[in-house]
């Protein structure tokens, strides 16, 4: 099981993914692309290491599930996290791929995006580990997913809108309009409306696209005529609970997202403000963990 | 005694599987109707909370009584615990189950008064009917499984097992046909059963005019013709999703055929419920973004009847579509609610003409002279016209005759998958 290898899966299944991966439009984060090379090019690799560093990408990761979910595949469940889909697609064609993507780096180069890697991996990863320490009801590998591509439209505005940034730092600072308002006044579209039309393009389940879409609408979230599925709602106030914790622990400067939707996330996870002063402790390792 | 629920008195959950097990066989013998209800208090946690375990016990033996005076002799009553209760129901029928179940969601409705306070509870129910020879057990866990798809989608609600997960789902009431309709839809949405086909549209040169996209659905290699499914998710709201989906998927198409050498432009259909939603210009602008693709390489097909009434919403998406640099083209022009001052209004490049008119021709001269009259019109106004539908040659020499400039229908070419279009598109360049 190393690059060297050149047997099936077909080769078609190689360029399938390769041109995903750069179809997606968000570059992979270097550091996990060199860490994923590394530990490929071993004698005798560790698949559970080599699948969970692609799951913490969020391009690797979507270009992984929206191949396994393309009609080449055929399969009737969809897939829904990376992990799924590395079951199908194999260690050798998703290799194959990653190191093409390496040797012919043909992404272009999208300024500050260590932040939003770092941040989704982290966030990630703890919405994961929150869906299953408590019983919130959402499949912890949903909240996973979820927790990696909620942001996924910031990459591809930044890489369109050079003020971009400023604008992220304009929303993340306002303590009354939402995130969502603010970016409205610069920019044609918003990160939320993006990154839903890319999750709904890489087949994720409904569910996900609805939750990345609304993940800043106070009102979606938590007013008592919200149309909006308890299921998305779950999603979303588990999310921004883990960036909380994430923002908190790495000292981070504190966005105004918690103090303005993060009552109505508590409600809806049913925890109680005493209770977060515990887990606070409890996650420090889960969110300073390097993978 | 046992099998006696302690707070209220009622059957405990062992006593409610004994009961159920002894109706169950009597409604299999007697071939009689046999009803299981089961509610669930929403929210219970938090006036569990809020008032303690003892305030919470107050108020389930508060239910516990209104619920014994208002069904007594009707139903056995069950506590399975918690805020669960269960109503067996024998000689009772699913409308009977329904009704009954409306007058407890009314009883839980009652005003509650708790020290202080004055709680308005509300109740998710699910109901299932026994089945010939159904064991009580199974019988049971449907109802609470209905029970729980009720909760799922939000509570204060009540679902029929066999009726789940489909019902309420967008809170709109459906006939059956079209609720297996609504579930298809959704399924496609999650598990990729939509797709586009793109039919040519030539101009009378030869040239390929533009492409436009047609949405196609089918799930487990069963698909549903648009005329059905469009309508559904017209009224369900679905649409504006499924609209989305092809504005992307569209967009995403016009840049293969960029990067692939043909300037062709790609017509996608925008439904009304789109262009009323204050969303659509973000998710035009998204899809753009997105597919990075040429705007002047789209084109967004209006149908007509959007224009009966033009709100200032619908106003501002046209204007904000414009300003992306795509083009507009309206749809179906000629028929239903064709009116002159709106074309006036619209800035679009192309008029559609509806299929209609086509069909008729060239024996039907009144039809022909007033395709020539909507074409004079089109062109006064700037615009290409284009006739949909057409199938014969005749047809076609008809409608080039009076000016019409570009011809759309079986005759040149059936919609065709994605992938089959840059070779067909190849091969009429190398002819």
């Amino acid at each position: 099981m190393n690059l060297n290898q050149q047997d099936s899966p077909p080769t078609e299944v190689d360029n399938l993914l390769e041109r995903s991966i750069i179809d997606i439009g968000i570059p992979p984060c270097p550091a996990i692309l060199n860490r994923f090379i590394t530990e490929a090019k071993k004698e005798d690799p560790d698949y559970n290491r080599l699948a969970s560093t692609i799951s913490t990408d969020v391009s690797l990761s979507a270009s992984l599930i929206k191949t396994a979910n393309s009609p080449y595949f055929g399969t009737r469940q969809r897939v829904r996290s990376a992990n799924e889909a590395l079951a199908i697609l194999g260690l050798n064609t998703t290799s194959r791929a990653v190191a093409g993507i390496v040797l012919r780096n043909t992404f272009p180069h999208i300024p500050n995006l260590e932040r939003f890697w770092d941040a989704s991996a982290r966030i990630a990863r703890l919405s994961g580990w929150l869906a299953q320490q408590f019983e919130i009801g959402i499949r912890p590998e949903d909240a996973y997913t979820f927790g990696l591509f909620r942001d996924c439209g910031i990459p591809v505005l930044l890489g369109r809108f050079p003020n971009y940034e400023e604008v992220l730092a304009t929303a993340n600072a306002d303590s009354e309009r939402s995130f969502i308002e603010v970016e409205e006044e610069f920019m044609p579209t918003d990160h939320a409306m993006v990154g839903c039309l890319l999750a709904q393009n890489w087949w994720l389940p409904e569910e996900i696209c609805l939750a990345i879409r609304n993940h800043h609408d106070q009102k979606a979230l938590a007013s008592a005529d919200s149309m909006l599925p308890m299921m998305c709602r779950k999603l979303i106030a588990t999310s921004q609970l883990a960036e909380h914790f994430v923002q908190n622990q790495l000292g981070l400067s504190l966005t105004q997202e918690w103090v303005k939707l993060g009552p109505g996330c508590l409600q809806i996870l049913d925890l109680g403000e005493e209770f977060l002063e515990t887990l606070y402790v409890e996650v420090a390792p889960i969110v300073l963990a390097d993978e | 005694m046992n099998n006696i629920d302690p707070l209220t008195g009622l059957l405990d959950r062992f006593g409610c599987l004994q009961a159920a097990q002894k109706f169950a066989s009597v409604s299999t013998a007697k071939k009689k109707p046999f009803s299981v209800i089961w509610l669930d208090i929403d929210r219970f946690k938090q006036i569990n909370e809020s008032f303690g375990h003892q305030g919470g016990d107050e108020f389930i033996r508060g239910l516990a009584l209104r619920f014994r005076n208002r069904v007594s002799g009707r139903a056995e009553l069950c506590r399975m615990g918690g805020d669960e209760f269960v109503f067996l129901v024998p000689q009772c029928d699913r409308n009977q189950a329904q009704q009954l179940a409306s007058e407890l969601t009314s009883t839980v409705e009652e005003p509650l008064t708790l020290g202080k306070l004055t709680l308005r509870p509300s109740a998710s129910i699910g109901i299932s009917i026994h089945e010939h020879g159904e064991d009580s057990l199974t019988l049971l866990e449907r109802a609470d499984r209905a029970m729980y798809a009720a909760k799922r989608n939000g509570g204060h609600m009540l679902v029929c097992s066999g009726d789940e997960p489909i019902p309420g789902r967008l809170g709109i009431t459906l006939a059956r046909e079209e609720l297996a309709i609504e579930g298809t839809l959704h399924t496609a949405l999650e598990t990729g059963g939509l797709s586009l086909h793109y039919q040519p549209i030539i101009l009378a040169n030869g040239q390929i005019e533009a492409v436009e996209a047609l949405m196609r659905c089918s799930v487990e290699g069963e698909s549903i013709p648009p005329g059905k499914f469009i309508p559904v998710a017209e009224k369900t709201g679905l649409v504006i999703r499924l609209g989305e989906w092809s504005l992307l998927q569209g967009a995403m198409h016009a840049r293969l055929l960029q990067d692939a050498g043909h300037q062709t432009k790609v017509a996608i259909n925008v439904s009304r419920a789109q262009l009323i939603s204050p969303k659509f210009t973000k998710a035009l602008n998204a899809a753009l973004l997105c597919s990075n693709v040429k705007p002047e390489l789209v084109e967004l097909e209006l149908t007509e009847s959007l224009f009966m009434d033009i709100s200032d919403t619908v106003q501002k998406n046209i204007q904000n579509a414009l300003a992306t640099g795509v083009s507009l083209s309206i749809d179906d022009f000629g028929t239903g609610y064709s009116c002159l001052a709106n074309l006036k209004d619209i800035p679009a490049k192309k008029l559609k003409l509806d299929r209609a008119f086509v069909s008729v021709l060239p024996e039907d001269q009144r039809a022909l002279a007033v395709v020539k009259a909507m074409t004079q019109l089109g062109h006064e106004l700037g615009m290409t016209v284009v006739a949909e539908g057409c199938e014969r040659k005749e047809e076609i020499d008809a409608l080039l005759e009076v000016g019409v400039d570009a011809i759309q229908g079986f005759y040149y070419a059936k919609p065709m998958p994605g992938e089959d279009l840059i070779p067909w598109l190849q091969a009429r360049n190398t002819k």
